[in-house]
């Protein structure tokens, strides 16, 4: 599920139709083919998605006394006495660095660097659009975790926090563990926390819907990637009972004396902490002996509608969660689900109600942390950003249709936003600490000035009008 | 022979009288059933730190016969670990070990550590660290005036695990195919 297609760019196309449960729909294959060959068309058309734009007047030549030497020396020598003053003299404050070494590019695998940057791009974007902040697109060949680590520390000075995108699992979590302990700037993995944070936004509105309290659910995992475990952990700390917790993967239920779990300790460590901890009652088998009575499932696997099976999910406790989040398609097609019997299902797309969607999250996370100068973004911050997206929801009425804020509901982000640099402050993380309204106000102005920006550039035509698809015949004679 | 250290750091434990939730005495032919799979997980984690050290399909059977040859062998010791309260009478780990002469140094014999494993639940605390004293103790009373652990050697948590308790690499084993 975190390859999923950002919503704001579904939401630039036409409703995909709904495929039918017994097959992919080729009417949406034939929209993606589409879009791909018009993405490549507009990307020749503009040279890539984003450029750097001055933000300082610049009346003549002359004004680069100021904004370049001899003027800026005393700005460097100001932040040379005192680096953190690079966050007020510099546009440090509102830059970060989207990196990937391109090991695994949404759901196609390893693209390799030049591979990633046109989606980097793309996040960058998104960034822009969405959040304010000033996203720098960094695919780097490298390969090896150390030589990621390494990368990155060297070029953080520069930048007021790190989005690393898009890198394989397992990798991925000793890369943001090792970041998030050495830099001291927010470095944040998006398809562990952005997609975990809108799960557990969508899962605690299903349980205030539902009536269940997270202390007392059992909940079934299928998935053990990066997204997953980065939930179920942030699902531990919310305060669910570990032992009413079980992960299911490829070969089935995760438990301590599974077979593979010695392998697990050495390749991947973080899997295997979770076989030690979840699972209480030492079940085994497949995902039907995980789901037997239980209430939520939480799948991010494989992009199959028969990846979960009607009966299985019959064999749930009364009126379970169901959330399919597997891209392009449901591990379960949503009305399968709730003709089974789930009384809330969720899935990945944005042509279904209740998409999980890690574009909820990212934009207003880090719009938050760069207003509070954060010095790193722990659980605590990512749970918080989860919980005002709950309650953003919940505050226009929970129904089993409405669960989290659809992409449409932008006012979320400036209130994830807010809620996000408060927790920094409550933290003791925060470099500036202001008030709830002061933050708001700010995530507001920075998100709005950035929106008006991109719509000027297309108004005075800076930013040229969509070019009119190439018709299809001319396209196939190339 | 290639032994792992029980997985993960053991904490500070390592008193006389320890608090592990886990019971070692000799072991019985009857507990080949379910050493014989123990054996093997250990055998196939080495397997992760080098291709060289890929287990034989008939792996299992060679565990049964090298597990019985230690059973009857006057040189070997074969200790199992069973849980205590509601673990009582499971065996959740094992260590095997065995002396072996050196005909040129001094001391004159060594006490081999050949294999320790414990399933993951029941690591740390302090397990590793007493399984450890028991087993040195064991081997000390038998004649050995040295302790030996034999481990893969890309086993980087196994190293850690020995050279925290005073273990140092004395001889390599470099290797390639032919």
């Amino acid at each position: 599920m975190a390859e999923s297609a950002p919503a704001p760019v579904d939401a630039a196309r036409p409703p995909r139709r709904r495929s039918r449960a017994n097959g992919s729909g080729s009417v949406a294959e034939d929209q993606t083919d589409e879009l791909g060959r018009r993405a490549v068309e507009l990307s020749r058309f503009y040279g890539g998605k984003i450029e750097t734009v001055p933000k300082v007047p610049v009346r003549s030549l002359h004004d680069f006394a100021l904004w370049y030497t001899p003027g800026v020396a005393e700005v460097s020598r100001a932040i040379h006495a005192d680096p953190d003053l690079s966050f007020d003299l510099t546009g440090r404050w509102n830059t970060i660095a989207i990196v990937t070494d391109g090991s695994r590019v949404l759901g196609l695998g390893d693209m390799g660097p030049e591979g990633a940057l046109p989606v980097m791009e793309g996040k960058a974007l998104l960034f822009r659009w969405l959040g304010g902040v000033d996203a720098v697109p960094l695919p780097i060949r490298a390969s090896t975790p150390e030589e990621i680590i390494e990368t990155v520390v060297r070029l953080a000075p520069a930048f007021g926090g790190i989005n690393l995108e898009d890198i394989a699992s397992p990798k991925c979590f000793g890369i943001l563990e090792a970041l998030q302990k050495r830099l001291p700037i927010p470095v944040w993995h998006d398809d562990q926390l952005g997609t975990a944070a809108a799960t557990i936004a969508g899962v605690i509105n299903a349980l205030e819907l539902t009536g269940r309290s997270v202390k007392e659910i059992r909940t079934v995992l299928l998935g053990a990637g990066a997204a997953n475990i980065a939930t179920s952990r942030l699902l531990l700390a919310l305060g669910h009972d570990p032992h009413r917790l079980t992960l299911v993967d490829s070969r089935g239920i995760l438990h301590a004396e599974r077979r593979d779990v010695d392998e697990l300790s050495v390749r991947n460590p973080w899997k295997y902490r979770i076989a030690l901890q979840t699972n209480g009652g030492g079940r085994t088998g497949d995902l039907s002996a995980a789901l037997e009575g239980a209430d939520v499932l939480l799948a991010a696997s494989t992009p199959d509608p028969n990846t979960i099976r009607a009966e299985q999910v019959r064999s749930m406790a009364p009126g379970p969660i169901v959330f399919a989040l597997a891209n392009p398609v449901p591990e379960i097609w949503p009305h399968v689900a709730r003709e089974a019997g789930a009384a809330v299902v969720a899935t990945g797309r944005s042509d279904f109600p209740n998409q999980v969607n890690n574009s909820l999250v990212f934009p207003g996370v880090f719009r938050g942390v760069l207003d509070a100068r954060a010095r790193s973004i722990p659980d605590s911050i990512v749970l918080a950003a989860a919980r005002e997206l709950a309650r953003h929801a919940a505050d226009r009425g929970l129904t089993r249709e409405h669960l989290l804020p659809t992409m449409q509901e932008t006012e979320v982000f400036p209130h994830v936003a807010a809620a996000v640099a408060m927790a920094a402050v409550r933290e003791g993380i925060a470099r500036r600490k202001l008030s709830h309204a002061e933050f708001l106000a700010g995530a507001i102005t920075q998100m709005g000035r950035s929106r008006r920006l991109v719509q000027a550039l297309q108004r005075s035509h800076l930013i040229p009008p969509m070019p009119r698809a190439a018709p299809a015949a001319r396209r196939k004679s190339r | 022979m290639s032994a792992s250290a029980p997985s993960g750091d053991s904490g500070p434990g390592g008193s006389d009288s320890p608090s592990v939730p886990i019971h070692l005495r000799p072991a019985h032919a009857s507990d080949l059933p379910v050493l014989v799979p123990l054996l093997l997980r250990l055998k196939r984690l080495n397997e992760e730190f080098d291709p060289l050290l890929r287990v034989r399909e008939d792996a299992e059977e060679q565990a049964r016969e090298v597990l019985r040859a230690s059973l009857d062998d006057p040189k070997a010791i074969l200790l199992a670990a069973e849980g205590i309260g509601p673990d009582k009478d499971k065996v959740v780990g094992f260590v095997h070990a065995y002396l072996r002469e050196r005909p040129f140094y001094t001391p004159e014999v060594e006490g081999v550590i050949a294999d320790i494993y414990l399933l993951p639940l029941y690591r740390r605390h302090g397990v590793g660290e007493y399984l450890l004293k028991e087993i040195s103790a064991q081997l000390k009373s038998r004649g050995a005036g040295v302790v030996i652990a034999e481990f893969p050697a890309q086993n980087e948590i196994a190293s850690r695990f020995y050279a925290k308790r005073g273990f140092r690499a004395i001889t390599s084993r470099h290797a390639r195919s032919l």
